[in-house]
């Protein structure tokens, strides 16, 4: 498993959102970067491809919808992750329609996003396989 | 005219007050006991939060503050219609209560009118480190929580500091100054002069100063220390600020204006300048706390920054008084000892000591020369550092960081702590990330996936099974509590527990909330823990991935010690612990009491459980209750026991076959209801041989008999399916039970009282400590004044509610005749006895 740890990106403009993921994710050999501005998010996504993105929604300047929208058309196996604390059928609905791979509202208990980022990792390793 | 006279009329020949109608007021109460349950939903939720299991932000914060504001609108409403608008006063209530909540929550230094100018360490408010700065908060917590010696003293506290400067008129000044200093206008060191000659020639307001003198009465010498905001906190201030010692009581408000200066020192705002903090307001606490006349001090690191690996912790130690070693004039000894008990010395460097620096015999400080036979001697003895070890490794544990701890060793051998913060190194080495897979496949699974967090982290020790009493006697200092229960007489050993494991129990649970307060990791509701987990041995106990590792996993604990972020400390945990104070304590207990008003209601919980009593009294008075039943259908219970119960069901709580007028116990759906009733209805409980009344008992009877026989008689239970609320006047006494017996355990309570009776005060007493004894040992909380009981228990699972409920139901069939037999003293323990005799073979209750 230390051979090729899949990447990933955390995006809220909460810090302490960030600051409680990132150890969580970094125990089960994610490696993982953070950011609380989504335009900063926008210049590490386009420099290198991310295995899973982690991102909220509501957010100042570009929201995650958008981000999450660009940051696939770059990298389209790039699995995305939404959290947020304004959970409505409508919004979920229209995040699996951008082809996101799971929705989770906040606020969430630390196993339950592992979980989910774990499922996304399983995806992706065994589509490379 | 005319209109003038029809007014008065109106005024005088007032219509009779109108009566909502029955369908509506059960329409409202419904709604009330709704709303009630889901404000006890979010107060829940809220405490599960503050755990660490979750991430949240300050939108849920806000989310859940906004959702309980409103629910207690609805409740204050409905009851207001229910008693037709007879509380009022209870908006006034609402806004005294939301008002700091929402100033909190925006954030703002909530320094309202309520925070003192001045508090005594014992009383002060933890979690409010921008009142009392981060230093003197970090003691209160010591000295509260962990109960280790810390020298009294008081904060003059950051209000105080506001006070200062606005009766001064210091404000704009300060403001003009600093602001001409970023732009350039000003060099530091004239604009520090500036800044502090204001301070130090301003007057300290009469009201401060006056407290100030008052509490130093206590003691001749004090130690005058900052503990500005931030300080000791995410940043370290060390030394930028002033601290005086073996300051006269007399000097202190002038030694108190010192440090107040000294948050302008040129060294401290550049230090500020260079952390961005000028935007923020500075603010200044001050610690003033007796002088110990010190045998010995010096400073333990939890960690032995030269070999971090190595397990050992450093311990430096200098005779007389810390100000030689502070100022790094004086080599002190230095001990290295193993961080886990029982604190092996590993090594001791003594150096020679060249002065001493010791109290002043009229005050002040003196240095002295050591006679030479004293120089070469060490400072403190292996006994003495090993104490330290274990205190320092306590206070490790509690902070969750690697802690600096100054002390001082007094004349008797008592040690004490003078000071804790978060040791400051640089990065000991590039610690990878610990990675579970990796663990999983060095170190032996115990348990996984089990449980549920109650407080997020991880501890090791070895195992330390509670069965008893006995065993928590000898709970060792930093074992895994491994129990079966969470009741609440584990309280006591939890402060020293390294982690928690509890078979039962739930997030929202008595254990988990002192698990929190001490900050000691928690897993609730592990099946089996006790059979799996061995008592003696080493365990490490991860919450975050709810895995028990057989032994100690070195590498996660150095990781969590040294790597991790602990989420105790972040704003938005901080800022949900103080929101918590606001909410969560239940502080109306007996709705006889003085203060059972709208005024007396100081939490959110203390509003619904006065708008609940008051809304169930509503409906138990008794004119306006049979004026109103004319539409409710009113069952009476037929039943072996006579009692004349008459039972109201809300929904639920009878079987809808039911017919008539009358129900038998088997038609009672209400699962509160049925319950109790088994348990008054149990072989020999109630009995119907006529009570023996001794003479001096039956004469005591007659005088009293006017108040409790008025409203003798009245029996009625208002149910749902999982809901109670009973209403019993049997002969004298009188009980309330309210009960809520739900799927869920967070729903559930029970509550009951019990007041009056035949005979003199002296019997009633007696017969309230016997109730009080017999609750107790069934776990309920129990307050008692005179021959009142009041006991509640909450958020136990339906089983173990229906223990309790069964136990009641023998409760009141037994004291209907107890205090007549109750004759002196002596005779408590042996009914006691009896009664748990009785009730052992049908009411199995594990760990009573």
């Amino acid at each position: 498993m230390a051979q090729n740890k899949l990447r990933v990106l955390i995006l809220d403009d909460e810090p302490i959102v960030c600051k409680r993921l990132k150890p969580s994710l970094e125990k089960l050999g994610f490696e993982v970067d953070t950011f609380t501005r989504s335009f900063e998010a926008m210049q590490a996504v386009e420099k290198a491809a991310y295995d899973i993105i982690v991102t909220d929604l509501k957010m100042e300047g570009m929201d995650g919808m958008r981000f999450l929208q660009e940051a696939k058309k770059l990298y389209p196996e790039t699995e995305v992750i939404v959290i947020t604390g304004f959970a409505t059928m409508e919004t979920a609905k229209e995040s699996f329609k951008k082809g996101v791979f799971d929705f989770i509202a906040k606020p969430f208990n630390l196993n339950e996003i592992q979980k989910v980022v774990q499922r996304a990792a399983d995806k992706i390793r065994s589509a490379g396989q | 005219m005319l209109a003038a006279l029809q007014k008065l009329w109106k005024k005088v020949f007032k219509p009779p007050e109108e009566l909502i109608t029955f369908p509506e007021l059960f329409e409202h109460f419904q709604a009330l006991l709704q709303d009630h349950q889901k404000v006890m939903e979010i107060i829940a939720d809220l405490g599960e939060k503050s755990g660490g299991d979750y991430v949240f932000d300050r939108k849920y914060l806000q989310d859940s503050v906004n959702e309980l504001h409103v629910l207690l609108l609805h409740l204050i409403k409905g009851l207001n219609l229910i008693s037709s608008n007879r509380y009022p006063d209870l908006y006034t209530t609402l806004d005294r209560i939301f008002l700091p909540i929402e100033a909190e929550l925006r954030g703002r230094l909530s320094l309202a009118a309520e925070m003192p100018y001045v508090v005594g360490l014992e009383d002060l408010p933890v979690d409010h480190p921008e009142l009392t700065g981060g230093k003197a908060a970090n003691l209160g917590e010591i000295s509260q929580r962990l109960h280790l010696p810390v020298p009294p003293g008081f904060i003059i506290t950051t209000r105080a500091f506001r006070y200062f400067l606005e009766q001064n008129q210091l404000e704009d000044r300060i403001h003009a100054l600093i602001s001409a200093w970023l732009g350039r206008e000003a060099d530091t060191l004239q604009t520090s002069r500036q800044l502090q000659y204001g301070l130090l020639a301003g007057v300290v307001p009469q009201e401060v100063g006056r407290e100030i003198r008052r509490r130093t009465e206590a003691a001749p010498f004090w130690a005058v220390r900052s503990s500005a905001h931030g300080e000791d906190g995410e940043l370290s201030f060390a030394g930028l600020h002033e601290s005086l010692l073996q300051v006269p009581a007399r000097g202190v408000p002038e030694a108190y204006k010192k440090i107040l200066a000294s948050l302008f020192s040129p060294e401290a705002l550049s230090y500020r300048r260079q952390m961005d903090m000028l935007g923020e307001e500075a603010a200044m606490a001050v610690l003033c706390q007796e002088v110990i006349a010190s045998r010995a001090s010096g400073v333990v690191h939890t960690l032995n920054l030269e070999a971090p690996e190595t397990e050992c912790l450093t311990v430096y130690a200098y005779p007389g008084l810390g100000r030689p070693v502070m100022d790094g004039r004086a080599q002190p000894d230095r001990l290295v000892v193993e961080r886990q008990a029982p604190h092996h010395i590993r090594s001791r460097e003594v150096f020679p000591k060249e002065y001493v620096v010791r109290p002043a015999p009229g005050g002040g400080e003196e240095e002295v020369t050591p006679a030479p036979e004293e120089r070469d001697l060490p400072a403190i003895s292996d006994a003495t550092a090993q104490t330290l070890a274990r205190l320092a490794i306590s206070l490790e544990r509690y902070f969750k960081r690697p802690q600096e701890i100054e002390w001082a060793l007094d004349q008797t051998g008592q040690v004490w702590i003078l000071q804790s913060r978060a040791l400051a190194f640089s990065q000991i080495s590039d610690f990878p990330p610990v990675e579970v897979a990796d663990l999983r496949e060095r170190y032996s699974l115990l348990l996984q996936d089990q449980g549920v967090v109650a407080h997020a982290g991880v501890g090791a020790g070895p195992v330390w099974v509670v069965e008893s009493d006995a065993d928590l006697e000898q709970f060792p200092e930093g074992a895994v509590l491994v129990t079966r229960y969470t009741a609440p007489w584990l309280a006591r050993v939890v402060p020293k527990a390294a982690a928690i494991i509890a078979e039962r129990g739930s997030p929202a649970g008595h254990l988990a909330t002192i698990a929190r307060e001490f900050r000691v990791p928690t897993l609730v509701g592990v099946e089996k823990a006790t059979g799996v987990l061995t008592p003696g041995t080493e365990v490490t106990v991860d919450t975050n991935n709810r895995l028990v590792y057989a032994g100690r996993v070195q590498e996660l604990l150095h990781y969590e010690l040294l790597e991790a972020t602990s989420f105790e400390d972040a704003s938005e945990f901080r800022q949900l612990r103080r929101l918590l104070k606001r909410v969560a304590p239940l502080h109306l207990i007996d709705p006889q009491a003085p203060d059972f008003t709208p005024e007396g209601c100081l939490s959110v919980h203390d509003v619904i459980r006065f708008v609940h009593e008051k809304a169930v009294q509503e409906l138990m008075d008794l004119p306006r209750f049979l004026k109103r039943f004319k539409g409710a259908q009113l069952w009476t219970l037929v039943s072996e026991v006579p009692m004349g119960l008459k039972i109201w069901d809300l929904g639920g709580g009878i079987d809808p076959a039911a017919q008539g007028g009358e129900v038998t116990a088997a038609q009672i759906r209400s699962l509160p209801l049925k319950t109790l009733w088994e348990g008054v209805c149990a072989p020999g409980v109630w009995s119907t041989e006529p009570i023996q009344v001794d003479f001096s008992g039956l004469m005591s009877s007659l005088t009293r008999t006017t108040e409790a026989a008025t409203a003798a008689g009245f029996n009625l239970a208002v149910i749902t399916g999982t809901y109670l609320n009973l209403h019993l006047r049997l002969g004298y006494h009188f009980n309330l039970v309210d009960a809520r017996m739900d799927p869920d355990p967070h729903h559930n309570h029970i509550y009951f009282r019990f007041v009056g009776g035949v005979t003199d005060l002296t019997r009633r007493s007696r017969r309230a400590r016997l109730l009080a004894d017999i609750l107790a040992k069934y776990h309920f909380k129990v307050d008692i004044k005179g021959d009142l009981v009041i006991a509640k228990i909450l958020h136990l699972p339906q089983e173990e509610i229906r223990r309790r409920l069964l136990v009641l139901g023998h409760l009141i069939g037994f004291t209907r005749q107890l205090d007549m037999q109750l004759k002196s003293d002596e005779d408590v323990p042996a009914y006691l006895a009896k009664f748990l005799e009785r009730l052992q073979p049908l009411v199995d209750l594990e760990g009573s």
